[in-house]
């Protein structure tokens, strides 16, 4: 049955081409508005937690259980007596989502050059297994990471200006201790880094775990905290269910936390965007509506007398009805091919090679987690083929006032022009 | 990130000035009952400026997680000018605090270095202790910071004391947003105390004690910081040794003298 009311709608389609290319390409637009601009808006919810996660903190960390929110120093994992730190993160990396995990300690004191002193803190680090957890040993400005055990330093840019070093000088780190005694000693800058983040270039000092241990007289197995990287962000809230059960009858009051849980302003955050989707597709298309509605108003107003005439032969106005609806979802079916044409290349093209945007914008950070100025582009599966059912809605919904008047024409009075 | 945590509410009085408060008010011991409590203050903090001491002091920390006892040596020269030495435990012996003004300097022996505290740690501990850096830069001027009055006055637990109440001028760049003290009127020898916030919470109390004669002086040899948020903690500062008026100038608070003390 629906067979020849395709044709026809195809074909009434045709008679006036312009203006049904220029309808189409409206909704085509509009589809193509709402797929890029929600592709836009995950690529910076994805920036933003991939940064966010992925430069320092990891997607997954594991304390003992009261370290949080005090970050007491002396809330170290497994207590005073420490824990097999090597075991401890063998366990945590032996979950399937985590790809590195890195034992960590905390501090915070004095960094002295010269007339400088800045206050930092400090954070420990094994620097063999860390570059695999946290971006940052990654950015490199100059000099190499500190060596295990050594007295080094991995500063920030910003540190480095402030104190005015660079690798190779000698700085004098101060820590309280964890004996209250007063930890000081002379180390070397091994490199400078440069992460983005404000904050953390100037205020935060990386050390080898072992050499920070021993400045704050803490024996070598205590730790505050092992991160781990989980490829996908999303995957770690599963995987902290699963390391609460695994780690609780070896390694007891120990917490793992994934992101979502010490970063939640990163959730807010793309809970906030994905509620934006909604009002990006629902304006786009409600403007859509009034444009195809007025187009198709038009175009069953021009063939009146043909709808009357088809009336005058016998045809019921259900059948001119449904002719009119078919012609929209014919019409639908041309804009969503060219929508497609639009789009798909361009949200491929920004996925691969997003781009650069530094002339108009330089880095900033939201949440927490850094954004580079490029346009990152994720693709949004669900909202193409939203968008696509929202298209032909548009196009039915717009079609119905006409339809239903052009099978409510009196034949008589339109034949006889009246 | 919360890397590095500072004490919020940095304190007042100080190691010297906590002999100096001692001091203050016995010297004012021989002014007439009839003065008001300002002015008692006024001529004691008056009396203070110019003063120099020397003396050997232990303090000892307890904290939740360690004790520790330190000894020290401290001279000072007036309100702007003081050095404090450890002496003892041997892993800290020979770290300097050398006040100067509004300036804090601390020199190292192990890595033979002296680094001057950035603005940013003047509410943090100081060696670990209840005392805050801010405790040692800010001068005791109570008279100008502060409008002062009685409070109380009569028998507390049998003994004849004044009360006063301390409350910050409104230009007053300091953090306690009211100070009780305690004197006892026979001697006037300071009893305890107590410094309070903005939301009139309790923060810490100081208590003297152990009141001897020193260099002619009655002062007390045992004061106790107590933090009233973290209790069991505290820290006590006593007297082993102390002279005043003895022979010091202000080359005596100098970076070089901070470097190799004399």
């Amino acid at each position: 049955m629906s067979g020849p009311w395709w044709r026809i709608g195809w074909r009434n389609l045709g008679r006036n081409p312009r203006r049904s290319l220029f309808t189409a390409g409206g909704l085509a637009v509009g589809y193509a508005a709402v797929v890029v601009m929600t592709g836009l808006g995950r690529g910076m919810v994805a920036e933003m937690i991939g940064n966010g996660t992925g430069i320092l903190s990891g997607q997954l960390q594991v304390h003992a259980e009261g370290y949080l929110p005090e970050r007491s120093v002396h809330e170290t994992i497994g207590g005073r007596e420490g824990i097999d730190v090597d075991a401890l993160v063998g366990a945590v990396a032996a979950d399937p989502t985590v790809s590195a995990a890195a034992p960590r300690l905390y501090g915070g004191g004095l960094v002295s050059a010269g007339d400088h002193t800045l206050a930092a803190g400090f954070v420990g680090i094994d620097p063999a297994r860390e570059p695999a957890v946290s971006a940052i040993m990654a950015a490199g400005e100059t000099g190499r990471l500190p060596g295990a055990g050594e007295n080094e330093l991995w500063i920030g840019r910003e540190m480095a200006r402030q104190l005015d070093v660079d690798a190779g000088d000698i700085v004098v780190v101060v820590a309280p201790a964890a004996d209250g005694s007063l930890g000081n000693d002379l180390f070397t800058v091994a490199g400078v880094f440069r992460s983005g983040l404000g904050d953390v270039d100037a205020s935060v000092a990386f050390i080898p775990l072992d050499a920070l241990q021993q400045l704050m007289a803490l024996p070598p197995g205590r730790v505050h905290e092992v991160a781990a990287r989980i490829a996908d962000p999303w995957d770690a809230a599963a995987a902290e269910e699963r390391l609460l059960g695994e780690l609780a009858t070896d390694f007891p009051g120990t917490a793992p936390r994934a992101w979502n849980r010490f970063q939640p302003e990163m959730v807010e955050y793309a809970a906030l965007f994905e509620s934006m989707e909604w009002v990006i597709i629902v304006v786009v298309f409600i403007m859509a509506v009034f444009g195809v509605a007025n187009t198709m108003l038009m175009a069953t107003f021009e063939r009146r007398r043909e709808f009357a005439l088809l009336l005058a032969i016998g045809t019921t106005p259900g059948v001119i009805l449904r002719s009119v609806i078919w012609e929209a979802f014919v019409l639908g079916v041309v804009s969503l091919t060219l929508g497609a044409i639009l789009t798909f290349p361009v949200l491929v093209w920004w996925h691969n090679a997003p781009p650069d945007m530094s002339w108009l914008y330089g880095d900033f950070t939201m949440a927490g987690g850094l954004i580079r100025p490029v346009l990152r582009v994720e693709y949004p599966p669900e909202m193409m083929v939203l968008g696509a059912v929202a298209l032909f809605a548009t196009a039915l919904l717009a079609a119905v006032l006409p339809a239903y008047r052009a099978g409510r024409l009196p034949p008589a009075d339109t034949l006889a022009g009246r | 990130m919360v890397l590095l945590r500072i004490r919020e509410r940095p304190g007042r009085p100080v190691l010297t000035s906590m002999l100096g408060l001692g001091v203050l008010l016995c010297a004012a011991g021989g002014l007439g009952g009839q003065n008001t409590a300002e002015e008692i203050v006024d001529r004691v903090d008056r009396m203070m400026r110019g003063e120099s001491s020397r003396g050997r002091v232990e303090m000892e920390i307890v904290t939740q997680h360690w004790t520790r006892s330190m000894v020290m040596e401290i001279s000072s020269l007036g309100t702007e000018h003081a050095l404090i030495r450890i002496a003892s435990p041997r892993k800290d012996a020979g770290t300097t605090t050398l006040k100067s003004g509004n300036e804090i300097w601390n020199y190292l022996p192990r890595v033979d270095r002296t680094i001057k505290l950035p603005s940013s740690l003047m509410g943090s501990a100081w060696m670990g202790s209840h005392f805050t850096n801010d405790d040692l830069v800010k001068e005791h001027r109570l008279i100008e910071d502060y409008d002062i009055e009685i409070s109380f006055e009569g028998s507390r637990d049998g003994v004849d004391v004044w009360e006063f109440r301390l409350k910050p001028r409104p230009e007053a760049a300091v953090i306690w947003d009211r100070i009780s003290y305690q004197v006892r009127k026979s001697d006037l020898m300071p009893v305890w105390a107590r410094f309070y916030d903005e939301r009139d919470d309790l923060i810490r109390t100081i208590e003297w004690s152990e009141y001897d004669r020193s260099s002619g002086r009655l002062v007390p040899m045992l004061m106790t910081i107590e933090p009233a948020d973290k209790p069991g903690e505290s820290t006590t500062v006593r007297y082993t040794d102390l002279a005043f008026d003895v022979p010091l100038t202000e080359a005596d608070f100098s970076l070089r003298t901070l470097r190799s003390p004399p």
